[in-house]
C-alpha cells in the first residue's frame, strides 16, 4: 500500500472551502452504510483523508469526489453532526480550486 | 465518468454567458408564458420565480443522451475544449435536439402551476426579466466563485425591481433562494414553494382515483423539511396516497444530479429508487423537475404534483 503524508493542519486548510467541521467524525461508517452510492467505502474514506490531512491522496482520487449525488442522507444521519456531505462539497471547492491555480 | 473540470469549466462558460448552464438565450427556452395570459403586478404580490428549471428539461434531456453516448468513449477527452465554442453554439446544437412534446409537457405543468395559484387566490405575478436560473448546478458541483458571481447578478436584478416576496416552483431553486443566497449574498427574501399556497380545508375522504406513491426530492425531504406540504395538499383534495420505502426525510435520491458528470452512475442509482417505487404498484407523483425526468426515463407512471393537483381542481368544477 502506498504511503501517505498526513497534515495535521489540513482541516484549518479545509475551513477557506466552507469545512469547519473536518474533526467531529470519528470514523463510524454510518456515512457509508448509507450512502446509495455502495462503492468502495465513500464517502467515509474521503472524510478519514481529510481528516488526516492526506491531501495528496484526495487529489489522486479526487474523481470519486463528484460521484456524490449530495443528496444529504449522510448529513442526515451522522451521529457526530460532521456534515460528511458538507464536507464532500467542501473537498469539492478545494479540488477545483487546486486545478484551477495549476 | 467525464472528467468533473471539464463539465464543470462548460457549464461555468455557459452560465457565464447567457445566465443558464444550456448556453441558450433564455428568450428561447422561457417561453411558456406567453401562453399563461396576462400578468399584471399589484401591491404586495409575489413574484413567481420558476428558476428555468421545469423548462430546461428538454435541454438537460437532450445533453444528457450526447453525454451517454460519449461516456467512456474516446471523444469524451474532447469535452474539455467545448468551453472555448461560443456558448450561443452550444446552445444552439441544444435547441435542435431538445424535443418539441417535452417542452409542450414542461411547459404545461408551468401553466398548471398557474391555474393552481389563481384558484387558491394567491396574488402573485410574473416576468421573465425577473425569472432567471438560480446557480444551484455550480453551487452542487463545487464551482463556488461561479455560483456566488451568479447568484450575485440574480440577487441584484431581484432588488432593483424590489422583489420581496418569491413563489417557488421546485426544491433547487428552493434552496438556493432560501438558504444559499442569504448565506453567500446577504440579502433575504420570502421565499415559499408554490403548493404551501394550496389551501388546505382538513381532509376530504377518497375522490375515487387510484393512489398514487409519492416520491420526495431529496432537497424537499432533508435540506427543507417540507415532505408535509405536498400530502396535505393531496389529503386536502381527497387523493389517496401510499408512503414508499425510503419517505420523507429519508427518501431515496433519483439519480439525476449525478446525471452531468456520469449518465452510467445516473441510471445505476435511478434503476434502485425506480425499484421501491415500483414496489407501492401505483403511479408516482413527484414535485421535482428533475426527479420527474429522471422517473420518466425509468419508464415509471410518474406525474408532477401540479398536474395531479391541477386535475383535481377542474374535477371539482
Amino acid at each position: 500500500m502506498a504511503m501517505a503524508l498526513v497534515n495535521l493542519d489540513f482541516a484549518e486548510e479545509l475551513k477557506a472551502y466552507g469545512v469547519d467541521t473536518a474533526l467531529e467524525c470519528f470514523n463510524c461508517g454510518t456515512c457509508a452504510a448509507i450512502c446509495p452510492l455502495l462503492f468502495e467505502h465513500f464517502p467515509r474514506k474521503m472524510i478519514r483523508y481529510a481528516h488526516v490531512g492526506a491531501r495528496e491522496k484526495i487529489l489522486e482520487q479526487a474523481q470519486d469526489l463528484w460521484r456524490c449525488l449530495h443528496c444529504g442522507l449522510c448529513t442526515r444521519t451522522c451521529p457526530r453532526q460532521a456534515g460528511p456531505g458538507e464536507l464532500i462539497l467542501g473537498l469539492r471547492r478545494f479540488v477545483l480550486a487546486h486545478a484551477r491555480r495549476a | 465518468m467525464f472528467n468533473p473540470k471539464d463539465i464543470i469549466d462548460l457549464l461555468a462558460a455557459n452560465v457565464r454567458q447567457t445566465r443558464n448552464p444550456f448556453g441558450v438565450t433564455p428568450s428561447r427556452f422561457n417561453t411558456w408564458w406567453r401562453e399563461a395570459g396576462a400578468f399584471t403586478r399589484r401591491p404586495g404580490d409575489a413574484l413567481l420565480f420558476t428558476g428555468l428549471m421545469y423548462q430546461a428539461i428538454p435541454y438537460i434531456n437532450a445533453a444528457a443522451r450526447v453525454l451517454e453516448r460519449l461516456e467512456g468513449s474516446l471523444g469524451a477527452d474532447y469535452l474539455r475544449f467545448g468551453r472555448f465554442l461560443p456558448a450561443s453554439l452550444r446552445g444552439m446544437g441544444l435547441s435542435v435536439l431538445a424535443s418539441g412534446a417535452e417542452k409542450k409537457k414542461f411547459n404545461g405543468i408551468l401553466h398548471s402551476i398557474c391555474r393552481v395559484l389563481h384558484k387558491s387566490g394567491v396574488g402573485f405575478f410574473y416576468h421573465p426579466e425577473m425569472d432567471f436560473y438560480s446557480g444551484i448546478l455550480l453551487y452542487d458541483l463545487g464551482d463556488e466563485e461561479g455560483f456566488v458571481e451568479h447568484a450575485r447578478f440574480v440577487a441584484k436584478n431581484l432588488k432593483l425591481h424590489g422583489v420581496e416576496k418569491i413563489i417557488t416552483v421546485d426544491p433547487h431553486t428552493t434552496y438556493a433562494l432560501k438558504e444559499l443566497y442569504p448565506k453567500y449574498m446577504g440579502v433575504s427574501f420570502e421565499v415559499n414553494p408554490y403548493f404551501t399556497f394550496i389551501p388546505g380545508n382538513g381532509d376530504r375522504p377518497g375522490n375515487g382515483g387510484p393512489p398514487v406513491a409519492v416520491h420526495d426530492p431529496c432537497f424537499y425531504g432533508r435540506y427543507l423539511e417540507l415532505s408535509e406540504g405536498p400530502r396535505r395538499v393531496l389529503r386536502s383534495l381527497g387523493q389517496k396516497y401510499v408512503e414508499v420505502r425510503n419517505c420523507g426525510e429519508f427518501t431515496s435520491c433519483c439519480g439525476g444530479p449525478a446525471e452531468s458528470v456520469s449518465p452510467a452512475l445516473n441510471r445505476e442509482i435511478l434503476a434502485r429508487r425506480a425499484a421501491e417505487l415500483k414496489a407501492a404498484e401505483a403511479p408516482v407523483v413527484t414535485f421535482c423537475p428533475i426527479c420527474l425526468a429522471n422517473l420518466l426515463k425509468a419508464g415509471l407512471p410518474v406525474e408532477d404534483l401540479a398536474t395531479v393537483v391541477g386535475r383535481c381542481l377542474a374535477d371539482e368544477k
